[in-house]
């Protein structure tokens, strides 16, 4: 009987598993994986994966987590490199954020801008059509976009 | 005896070894992620060999901390050194004389990054598209202290390596049995956000966990440990949920969480082990997928809302005629939410997506007015749903044959108990053993066994089509209509169909097609093929749960070929306790079978 159940839980297990399924979360940035180099067996194979060095420009669209990651799958860097890394992967709700002048992704960025959160609504609400004035603009220039006018 | 010896020996040849600091005391421990085996020694769960300074480290926490202590109070090496924080932290706090800690340049990187203000544990509700994700998922985030908010925090994920192979037979066994190694990956919170609510449409819960400064410090610096390390992955034991477990124990070993789950770690009832523990939680936060986003803001929407709304998401129609700047503020961002959830779902392409986007928000940008439909701020919270576990004692009648029943069920949740903190119409049966005995033959059998049963009654509406599905396999007694007698007979069925709610959030009809086959040394030419067609009605009143079909199905043998009537109801009577009834009628033949049953499911 124990052995039936056994049986059953592994290939139960098996069958649920065995539906096209992009199961368990390997992609993403590996932790700490600077600590890995020069080292043999699997674990280079698993940096390959892990680091996913994209710097291709993400256009209007939705991200899967995955593009505009640092090596280190972390935030880092200054301001610029920031808002540029946080447009690329929030642009589809920043759009949205700007055109109505708020949101979360207002706030965020007010955050790494170091400016009042209403203010910043405010001005992209006001200079949508110029952040975006087409449907093919790319995260970089709605960056650089952003930076010039809340420098003014 | 000669085994009891060694043992003393052992033991005292240990103890003969004075360390600064006791190498079985409960922090390092659960630092090293030792766990105890059979006769009192401990093995650590880490299975690479950078988590460990002595080469008996695994296998021995007196080797490790004597190798730890060595590494710590002589100079150099100081490579080896930053990887190890949070032990060094460990034997500084209980006065072992240590040299000063070096200075780590991608250690201090890694705390700028994160620039920690807290620890929250997430939940992420069951993902009823990917078999690997019916149980739902845990994780961590690492809350920041950067102006803005939240979404620059950071998520700390267990998984498994899988290379990409993540399909077919191969990726189960290596899944079930250890084949792949598990190890912890680090993203930007806005990145999880993006994966779970918007892309596969599923809540999250956050759980603020109450830590004090030191144990914010120590925990990040045991993650900076461990996030060199790799684990063998296990998908019910050593999972993402499990090894969470451990990483919190380290922190606060009094929580003891990992014990709580020696065989399975279903994450839901890890989250709930955390939730019920002793001052561990401050406060829980639910944010919405897209889709329950969605959902809230058009049953929120005034009548002519609703036409303008409909109208922008079938016909592309952005005219909005007769509504005022509020009412538009509200449908353009709920339709533009829409076509994102679409172009997610592959029902738009790029260009049609970017079109449309744009378009809406254009449109919206030249609005002042603000939406004024409520946001969507509170769930059902799975912290306050049924158990996993599921025990059942029954009694009825088969055929005028008295019977009583028990069983007992693993996991998860079936369409009839109790929906509150789980997707409504979504049910995951795993390992349901039923037990009978029959008054007349006074015998006791195996009645059935659901290896695994996976069923979702999704009602689609003028927004979503979702698919309604079941893939079940089971082992059931069966009633042969050629002889009157029981066999086995091992059953596989998978169906699809679909399903609308007549009445809101409560009751739906759907209707499948299912295909079936069966094998079984009692069943004429050991085995039959057919398909079915279903009608059905699912209820769900809260407390009370109706579930009513009728199945004609046609096989390749008289012994399936049949017409069949089921009736189930369930009553909550409290968070453990449900009272239920269950009715089967199926033609065959003239050799008909009837059986009805109360029972008493206890969630625990």
């Amino acid at each position: 009987m124990k052995n039936l159940y056994l049986f059953s839980a592994v290939l139960g297990g098996a069958l649920m598993m065995s539906a096209n399924a992009s199961a368990i979360d390997s992609t993403g940035c590996g932790l700490g994986s600077l600590a890995w180099r020069g080292q043999s067996g699997p674990a280079p194979q698993i940096l390959a994966v892990t680091t996913n060095t994209m710097f291709g420009i993400q256009t209007f669209g939705i991200t899967s987590g995955t593009s505009g990651c640092d090596p280190n799958g972390r935030i880092t860097g200054g301001t610029g490199k920031m808002v540029l890394a946080f447009v690329e992967n929030n642009m589809e709700q920043y759009a949205l954020d700007a055109s109505r002048g708020q949101g979360e992704t207002i706030e965020t960025l007010a955050g790494i801008l170091n400016m009042d959160s209403d203010r910043l609504g405010e001005i992209s609400q006001q200079h949508f059509a110029e952040l975006f004035p087409s449907q093919d603009v790319d995260a970089l220039q709605v960056t650089l976009k952003l930076l010039e006018i809340t420098q003014a | 005896m000669r085994l009891f010896a060694f043992i003393i020996i052992f033991i005292c040849a240990l103890e003969g070894k004075a360390l600064a600091f006791d190498a079985r005391s409960p922090e390092w421990l659960a630092l090293g992620h030792y766990r105890p085996r059979l006769f009192g020694d401990y093995q650590s769960s880490i299975d690479s060999d950078n988590f460990f300074l002595s080469p008996q480290g695994k296998n021995s926490p007196e080797a490790e901390l004597e190798a730890t202590i060595v590494l710590f109070q002589n100079e150099g090496q100081n490579d080896k050194k930053c990887l190890f924080p949070a032990r060094y932290k460990l034997l500084q706090k209980n006065g072992v004389s240590l040299k000063p800690y070096p200075k780590c340049e991608e250690l201090e990187q890694f705390y700028a990054d994160l620039q920690p203000a807290g620890v929250t544990l997430l939940f992420t509700d069951a993902f009823m598209n990917n078999p690997a994700s019916l149980f739902g998922h845990s994780l961590i985030r690492i809350d920041t202290k950067r102006k803005g908010t939240q979404l620059l925090a950071h998520g700390v994920n267990y998984g498994a390596f899988t290379n990409g192979e993540e399909n077919g037979a191969l990726y189960a066994l290596l899944g079930l049995t250890g084949g792949y190694f598990g190890g912890f990956t680090i993203k930007p919170y806005y990145d999880i956000i993006n994966t779970y609510n918007n892309i596969e449409n599923r809540d999250i819960w956050e759980l603020n966990l109450n830590f004090s400064p030191e144990e914010l410090d120590f925990f990040v610096a045991h993650l900076w440990e461990v996030g060199n390390s790799l684990t063998r992955y296990y998908f019910f034991s050593k999972n993402c949920s499990y090894m969470l477990m451990e990483i919190l124990d380290a922190v606060r070993p009094g929580l003891r969480l990992a014990d709580k789950f020696p065989l399975q770690a279903i994450p839901l009832d890890t989250v709930k082990a955390v939730y019920h523990s002793p001052n561990l939680v401050k406060e829980v936060n639910y944010r919405p997928s897209r889709q329950a986003k969605i959902e809230h803001k058009y049953k929120q929407m005034s009548k002519p809302q609703k036409k303008a709304y409909l109208k922008a998401i079938k016909n592309e129609d952005y005219s909005f005629d007769g509504l005022s700047d509020e009412q538009k503020a509200g449908v353009l961002e709920t339709t533009y939410q829409f076509v994102q959830y679409q172009y997610v779902v592959e029902d738009i392409d790029l260009q049609t997506y970017r079109r449309r986007s744009f378009a809406l928000l254009k449109q919206r940008s030249n609005l002042k007015a603000q939406d004024t439909l409520g946001e969507l701020r509170e769930g059902k919270s799975p912290l306050k749903a049924h158990d996993s576990m599921r025990a059942v004692l029954g009694f009825g009648s088969r055929n005028g044959q008295g019977f009583q029943e028990i069983a007992y069920r693993p996991a998860y949740h079936s369409l009839t108990d109790d929906n509150f903190g789980f997707r409504r119409g979504a049910e995951i049966n795993f390992l349901n053993a039923v037990f009978r005995h029959y008054d007349n033959d006074d015998n006791f059998v195996l009645q059935k066994l659901d290896i695994v049963g996976v069923r979702t009654i999704s009602p689609m509406n003028e927004m979503f089509q979702p698919l309604s599905y079941q893939i079940k396999a089971d082992i059931s007694r069966e009633f042969n209509p050629n002889n009157e007698k029981d066999v086995y007979v091992f059953n596989f069925v998978a169906g699809g169909g679909a399903a609308y709610e007549l009445v809101e959030d409560a009751l739906s009809v759907y209707a499948m097609n299912n295909a079936y086959l069966a094998y079984g040394g009692g069943l004429p030419h050991n085995q039959w093929a057919g398909i079915g067609l279903a009608a059905g009605v699912y209820a769900d009143f809260g407390r009370l749960r109706l579930l009513g079909e009728a199945e004609k199905v046609f096989a390749t043998s008289h012994f399936a070929d049949k017409m069949k009537y089921k009736l189930e109801a369930a009553v909550t009577l409290s968070s453990d306790w449900a009272l239920a009834a269950d009715y089967i009628y199926q033609q065959n033949y003239g050799h008909d079978l009837e059986e009805a049953m109360i029972s008493l499911r206890y969630y625990f």
